[in-house]
């Protein structure tokens, strides 16, 4: 089988699925639903697959047949612990696996936070309010830091948000809205980008294939 | 007349905006509308910084995103690889997403190679996918070689002429992360945190908002947002790619949507006046 034979084959299959997919914009109808569960048991396969690849063959049963790596076997029996949650009688025993999963992923995400956002985001904060090095940016401190205390009174629920604290919390709404617009706005335009990958694909794509196809 | 107006725009099909959305985009793609694209601060620090990074130097290139993201992604990587390339550098391409991060890497890596004539092993490497990334990122600061012993093709590290002198982060000059999901957060949190190394990040739009405020308090040197932050790229490094010849169609859809918006809010409006 020719080398454009395939390819053609390979965008002619996707160029089919996307429009299979694009046609639930009309109504749901049969080809939607055999693209849906085409997608979605290709990537639970996929998953299976890449797993076994990637985490089982090599970073468990390579390194410990191949290289004697036996303390392997620790994270490995742990694994297999996880499974005993399948019977009721068993089940108990995983939550050793389970423990230290929280506590691994708890001591990162941790460090991580604190280290990686919640310190520098509020030096950030406060650094630059006497002087930013215009007052342009000065002013932009400012707004930000108005922003960051209105936004954290409005969530603070152990006081009635009534008088200046209320006044201060409906600041923080103005502020959360804005932030929620540009979320939106960024959104749209995430989508809209999605819309045009996968229509210059079925007019450029598929039509080129074709061509190569024929020549 | 206000009434007439207020019974059609309620009463309009949902696919018709659909059809006029897809018009929208497949117009400006056909005819092919050139758009001015200004730049943003965020855009142009972060090229000014791999342009000051030193010819031959090696830089990580990464590939964390899936292939359903790749029309805000794809351009990101190919104007960045367009300016590494140009200065020369080195680089190694990782992911920390299974599901199609590494085949993407080695479909974009090699086809740009092609283009300036760089050879795998020597001017680039992939290193693949490995799993539970945030054990990774911490791990590459320690060794390379014990999170990843071999290349995406099996390859042991110490036979691959590029990875010669480089075990942790050290060795690299700069982390450029192309990505569509928070990992960026992780990058930041685990890896400039902890290690100091520099670096810039290009990801999809609907992340952006939330990582400005890393490039505001230096975290990161500077930022794409989407196709438009792809665009601007491309704009900067010379090289007018699949974003820039996107955003017309991009900018068509925004006056869209804007035009039926104020449509709809004209229909509350009068709506709320007749009751």
């Amino acid at each position: 089988m020719s080398e454009s034979l395939v390819n053609f084959l390979q965008v002619s299959v996707a160029g089919f699925l996307t429009l299979c997919i694009f046609s639930f914009l009309y109504k749901d109808n049969p080809f939607y639903r055999l693209a849906e569960h085409i997608y979605a048991g290709l990537s639970a396969g996929y998953y299976v697959g890449l797993i076994w690849h990637a985490v089982i063959l090599q970073q468990l049963w390579m390194p410990i047949t191949r290289d004697g790596e036996y303390t392997l076997l620790i994270p490995g029996i742990m694994g297999v612990l996880l499974f005993t949650r399948l019977t009721e009688k068993l089940s108990y025993v995983s939550r050793v696996s389970i423990a230290f999963v929280m506590g691994n992923t708890a001591g990162i995400s941790i460090m991580q936070q604190l280290h990686g956002y919640v310190l520098p985001q509020t030096g950030d904060t406060i650094s630059g309010l006497l002087g930013a090095g215009s007052w342009f940016a000065t002013l932009g401190a400012w707004i930000i830091f108005v922003g960051v205390i209105s936004t954290l009174i409005y969530f603070y629920f152990s006081k009635e948000h009534r008088g200046i604290f209320g006044a201060t919390a409906r600041v923080g709404i103005v502020f959360i809205m804005i932030s929620f617009g540009a979320h939106f706005g960024y959104t749209v335009m995430g989508r809209v980008s999605l819309l045009i990958g996968r229509i210059r694909f079925l007019m450029f794509d598929c039509v080129d294939s074709f061509k190569h196809l024929i020549n | 007349m206000a009434s007439r107006f207020l019974r059609i725009i309620t009463n309009i099909d949902r696919r018709v905006i659909y059809a006029a959305v897809s018009l929208s985009v497949v117009a400006p793609l056909i005819f092919k509308f050139p758009m001015p694209i200004s730049i943003s601060p965020e855009t142009v620090t972060l090229y000014e910084r791999v342009e000051a990074i030193p010819d031959s130097s090696t830089i990580i290139l990464t590939f964390d995103y899936y292939p359903s993201t790749l029309a805000e992604t794809e351009p990101m990587s190919i104007a960045a690889l367009n300016q590494c390339w140009r200065k020369d550098l080195k680089i190694i391409t990782l992911s920390t997403v299974g599901l199609g991060g590494p085949s993407i890497a080695d479909r974009v890596m090699a086809t740009m190679a092609e283009q300036f004539g760089k050879v795998y092993g020597v001017d680039y490497v992939n290193l693949g996918y490995k799993a539970n990334y945030q054990a990774v990122l911490l791990g590459l600061g320690k060794s390379i070689r014990s999170i990843y012993p071999t290349d995406f093709y099996g390859t042991p590290l110490d036979s691959i002429p590029i990875m010669r002198g480089i075990d942790n982060y050290e060795g690299v000059e700069f982390i450029f992360i192309v990505s569509d999901n928070t990992i960026v957060d992780f990058w930041v949190g685990l890896v400039n945190a902890q290690y100091g190394t520099e670096m810039g990040a290009g990801v999809t739009a609907v992340m952006a908002p939330k990582f400005y405020a890393y490039v505001r308090a230096d975290q990161l040197v500077g930022l794409l947002g989407g196709m438009k932050g792809a665009a601007e790229y491309e704009e900067l490094v010379g090289a007018v790619g699949m974003a820039t010849t996107g955003m017309g169609a991009q900018s068509m859809v925004h006056l869209m949507i804007i035009f039926f918006i104020i449509m709809g809010n004209i229909a509350y409006f009068i709506g709320r006046r007749e009751k």
